[in-house]
């Protein structure tokens, strides 16, 4: 009998099921897709130099972490359907059926429709695993196949841990179905909007702002104290001033809110503090931006610390303008009576308005993880391509032996050695050497080796024939100079203005050897590997031999190719013997370091595909959690709309009017916490990708760029409609 | 005076074949301008359906219903929206407010949705707030006033847009005695001052007084019709009381 009730409850409300239908697919489609990565069964060729252990349990950890994510959305679900459903159980109580029952027909039906979203979770599964196949494949550069295999450990994984969830939140559910009183079940639909409580949030939001500015103010006094100096471009200038004018302007705005208390609104002291933010944000994250630019010295931490009042500041521009977001409308309805009095344009804004001030902070939150959301899907593939693309660059070499004389105050203490050791153990373990060349680099000025000034760093030198033999292992053509001619060598991140620039300003350069010209083909840009050129420069002078022997070498390098790859263990094991002949920390003299492609290769791309990978899982996760909290936001008070839209059709408005008027409270609603959200994740990421700009371009390119902001958008733009129109159809059906 | 709606051999039915629910069973009366008229009945005698079918909310099974001429049950569905609209006012029991909007928002939206120009409205506003007694409340929000005050608002709201025919299905029936009566001489005001024509559906007899004609509806016919004459409203109320138990007590209704 129950069993029958059950199955035909869940086939008739199969409708009201649509939104929790929708997210368990989602979910369950997200969870079976990532998590079939680290299936024992997933065996992609990746070639034997990889370590794939260490990308499969990486996996599972930034899944699981993730996963508590998903547990939170399916209790938030149940929790929605519980509430829907209370009157249907007020009534079985009435007719007598236990309470203990009841909860047990909720519990089975939702578990039907859970099952129903894992069957089709699964399907959709395979098909986006797909997509991660794809990637992974890219990530370590083999061409892609299509392999249509259904993993039963991942299947079984994801079928025990939404059973494992739903019978968590299925207990619980039960146990507050058989606490809740019958009366107050009955009359759950009935309950009107919550009495206008005094909502503290905004309050503690404004303090901690406060609290914020008064250390950004002080640390602006204190860093221009230590750090400002008259001579700095005037950019430079504006940001110290910056720093310390607007945290100032937004305290003072504050006390001037205190002295007028009696007078002005607590609104008229947010309008001002949100403007205040804006210029906040750009003082703070001008700060990072010149810094980069000009190489401020700034003191440990400093940056980091920009970066925290910065995102401050964001934050807390989200919540005040959402907070204002009514008054802004009330505003606005209060002075065009032409506008407040068209057709149903009162309803509209008493709904939107009423929604907007009981549910700010709800809206707050969703607005900064939709901000977070898209933050993570832009900046993962960019970052992951600037590993990728850096790796290339790192890498050039089977092994690359480099110093450094940053930390050396005496010439006699300068790198001088030959690095046998490593000719020796590649010996020892038969491994063939294609070429080794061991160089020097030079100061064209002796007296350049005290300036230590990170953006007057100065140019090193290599002899000609040393940067022929590196461009020969390179596989590049060899180059000549002309007698008492120079050229220069350009790193991949090096700017074309860049470039042109230096060159008009050093047509001839004095050198300890004589002056000499800048040859005819001046510059050369093949990628090289950073290790070829002096700390904080982008650019080598390439000089005839007899002038180099006349210069002073600071750095001493060795790059050597084997013919075969050296092997994982191997490279582990000679970077250990170096690190014990070189130890790392040292507090004067050269600095040495050894770098090997097998290592680097390896990490660097199971690492990257990881962070990608948690990052994109992340991202579209949080994503479905706001549009579920948005769409059940509006379904949750479906009762109080269904009467005031009978209300409307009573006073004589006709149904199209009323779907017109639905359709728009649904896209305001889901509209401006988006739009928000779009607005200022493209700030953050304008200025993530405008500080970043010479990696992008130089590592990434920006078609990959556009592309992927394009599939973030696609991808956004489809769950906004799924939910969207679930919502729209719930919501239709509820109110009618 | 002129007949302004006329209702002829109305039928209402529920239900499928082999269970059928007859609502209305014959129903023909008149309502002339200016008039007041109450109808009485016990619950499922069929006045809230007549109110429903005579209000376009609902449709008849057979029979018209006229309205200044314009037969209501040959409109298109369509048509019927605007047509409320246009010549219905509605005062519910339970206010029919929306608690999301102000009182004298509450009254601009039936405005603004019969198209009137939004430099008027608020003339308007101030003018039936000033006459119904609403004008110190017209910022607050539903919750924050009385159910009398609620009552009047709504009142204000159905009458702003002079419909040719207002609807109250029980406007008292949530309100306290005190309140009731000052609705109701706030109705009837309503019906002499500015000569509206009110039908009122109605159980409570005190409240079936204040009108000028009553009809008695029971088991989906017309039981019988009272006219109040030159009577006080205490007689008036003692002969609806007289009807009421002629009505209920019946013998057969005792056995």
């Amino acid at each position: 009998m129950y069993a029958k009730l059950i199955f035909r409850n869940a086939k008739r409300s199969i409708k009201d099921y649509l939104i929790y239908i929708v997210t368990m697919t989602i979910c369950v489609t997200l969870f079976y897709a990532f998590l079939s990565i680290s299936s024992s069964y997933y065996n992609p060729d990746i070639g034997s130099e990889y370590d794939f252990t260490l990308l499969s349990d990486g996996m599972k950890v930034a899944i699981c972490m993730i996963t508590l994510l998903l547990l939170f959305l399916i209790q938030f679900v149940n929790h929605y359907m519980l509430r829907r459903k209370q009157k249907e159980f007020a009534v079985q109580s009435i007719m007598g059926m236990e309470q203990k029952i009841i909860g047990r027909i909720f519990f089975a039906e939702t578990l039907i429709m859970g099952i129903i979203s894992i069957l089709i979770g699964i399907f959709f599964g395979i098909f986006c695993s797909q997509f991660i196949t794809a990637m992974f494949l890219t990530t370590y550069g083999k061409p892609y196949e299509i392999s249509w295999t259904l993993f039963p450990d991942t299947v079984l994984w994801t079928v025990a841990f939404f059973t494992f969830s739903f019978l968590v939140v299925g207990i619980f559910n039960t146990h507050t179905i058989q606490k809740t009183k019958i009366i107050t079940m009955l009359s759950a639909e009935k309950e009107n909007e919550p009495e206008l409580k005094k909502s503290r949030w905004i309050f503690v939001m404004v303090i901690i702002f406060e609290l914020f500015t008064v250390w950004a103010f002080i640390t602006g006094i204190i860093k221009s104290l230590f750090f400002y100096d008259s001579r700095f471009p005037i950019p430079v200038q504006l940001m110290y001033f910056g720093n310390i004018l607007f945290p100032a302007v937004t305290l003072g705005w504050s006390f001037l809110w205190l002295f007028q208390k009696k007078k002005w609104d607590f609104q008229k002291l947010l309008c001002g503090l949100l403007a205040c933010s804006v210029l906040n944000t750009f003082a703070a994250v001008s700060v990072p931006a010149l810094t980069n630019q000009y190489y401020l010295p700034l003191g440990n931490g400093t940056l980091r610390k920009y970066l925290l009042f910065a995102l401050l500041d964001l934050f807390f521009f989200i919540g005040a303008l959402i907070y204002l977001a009514s008054s802004f409308i009330v505003i606005w309805k209060e002075k065009s009576p032409e506008h407040r009095y068209k057709g149903e344009n009162l309803f509209f804004f008493g709904q939107i308005t009423s929604k907007l001030k009981t549910t700010s902070k709800t809206m707050t939150l969703i607005c900064i993880t939709l901000v977070l959301a898209i933050f993570l899907f832009i900046a993962a593939p960019i970052l992951m391509g600037w590993a990728l693309g850096f790796l290339d660059i790192h890498a050039m070499y089977d092994v690359q032996i480099f110093s450094e004389y940053n930390d050396v105050y005496d010439e006699k203490e300068l790198p001088r050695d030959n690095y046998e050791m490593v000719t020796d153990f590649l010996k020892e373990h038969d491994i063939e050497i294609a070429y080794d060349c061991t160089f020097n680099l030079y100061l064209p000025k002796k007296e350049d080796f005290s300036s230590r000034i990170k953006y007057n760093f100065p140019v090193v030198a290599i002899s000609l024939s040393d940067y022929n033999i590196i461009r020969k292992m390179l596989g590049y053509e060899q180059i000549s100079l002309g007698e008492n001619e120079f050229a220069t060598q350009w790193q991949t991140i090096a700017t074309e203005e860049e470039r042109n620039r230096f060159l008009s300003e050093h047509t001839d350069i004095l050198t300890d050897g004589g002056t000499l010209k800048i040859s005819e083909q001046p510059y050369y840009e093949e990628a090289m590997g950073e290790t070829l050129y002096n700390s904080y420069t982008d650019v080598l002078y390439i000089f005839p031999d007899n002038i180099c022997e006349k210069l002073l070498q600071v750095i001493r390098n060795r790059y050597i190719t084997t013919t075969e790859k050296i092997t994982y263990e191997n490279a582990s094991e000679l970077e250990k013997i170096f690190m014990n002949e070189y130890p790392e920390q040292i507090e004067n003299g050269a600095s040495y370091d050894i770098r090997f492609r097998t290592l680097q290769v390896n990490s660097t791309k199971a690492n990257n595909f990881v962070m990608q990978v948690a990052m994109l899982y992340g991202a579209i996760v949080l994503m479905v959690i706001c549009l579920t909290v948005l769409s059940l936001q509006q379904l949750l008070d479906a009762g109080q709309y269904k009467y005031r839209f009978s209300v409307l059709r009573k006073l004589g408005v006709e149904e199209k009017q009323i779907s017109k008027l639905i359709l728009k409270q649904l896209s305001v609603w889901f509209g401006l916490p988006i739009l928000v959200a779009i607005v200022v994740a493209a700030v953050m990421i304008g200025y993530f990708v405008q500080t970043i700009s010479a990696e992008i371009s130089a590592y990434i390119g920006f078609t990959t760029l556009l592309l992927q902001i394009g599939m973030t958008v696609g991808i956004l733009v489809l769950l906004l409609i799924c939910y969207f129109l679930s919502t729209w159809i719930i919501f239709r059906h509820s109110v009618n | 005076m002129n007949t302004i709606l006329k209702l002829e051999h109305i039928q209402k039915y529920y239900g499928n074949e082999g269970n059928i629910t007859r609502a209305i069973k014959d129903i023909s009366f008149s309502v002339k301008v200016g008039e007041f008229l109450g109808i009485m009945g016990a619950s499922g005698s069929g006045k809230t359906t007549l109110l429903n079918c005579i209000s376009t909310i609902d449709t008849v099974s057979a029979g018209h219903i006229f309205l200044e001429g314009t037969d209501v049950t040959e409109m298109k569905p369509k048509s019927l929206a605007k047509f409320r609209r246009e010549n219905l006012g509605f005062v519910f029991q339970d206010f029919n407010l929306l608690d999301t909007l102000t009182i004298s928002e509450n009254i601009a939206l039936a405005l603004a949705i019969n198209k009137t120009p939004a430099w008027n409205v608020e003339h308007c506003i101030l003018d039936i707030a000033k006459k119904l007694n609403i004008s110190d409340i017209l910022n607050k929000y539903p919750y924050q006033v009385s159910g009398g005050q609620k009552q009047r608002c709504a009142c204000a709201r159905a009458i702003i847009n002079n419909p040719k025919l207002l609807l109250a299905d029980e406007p008292t029936g949530a309100l306290d005695s005190h309140c009731a009566q000052m609705l109701l001489s706030t109705i009837q005001s309503i019906n002499k001052q500015l000569g509206a024509t009110i039908l009122m559906v109605t159980h409570d007899a005190f409240t079936a007084s204040y009108a000028s004609r009553i009809l008695f509806l029971r088991d989906g016919e017309i039981f019988m019709e009272l006219r109040k004459g030159n009577d006080s409203r205490s007689d008036f109320f003692a002969k609806i009381l007289n009807v009421l138990t002629m009505m209920g007590g019946e013998q057969s209704h005792v056995c």
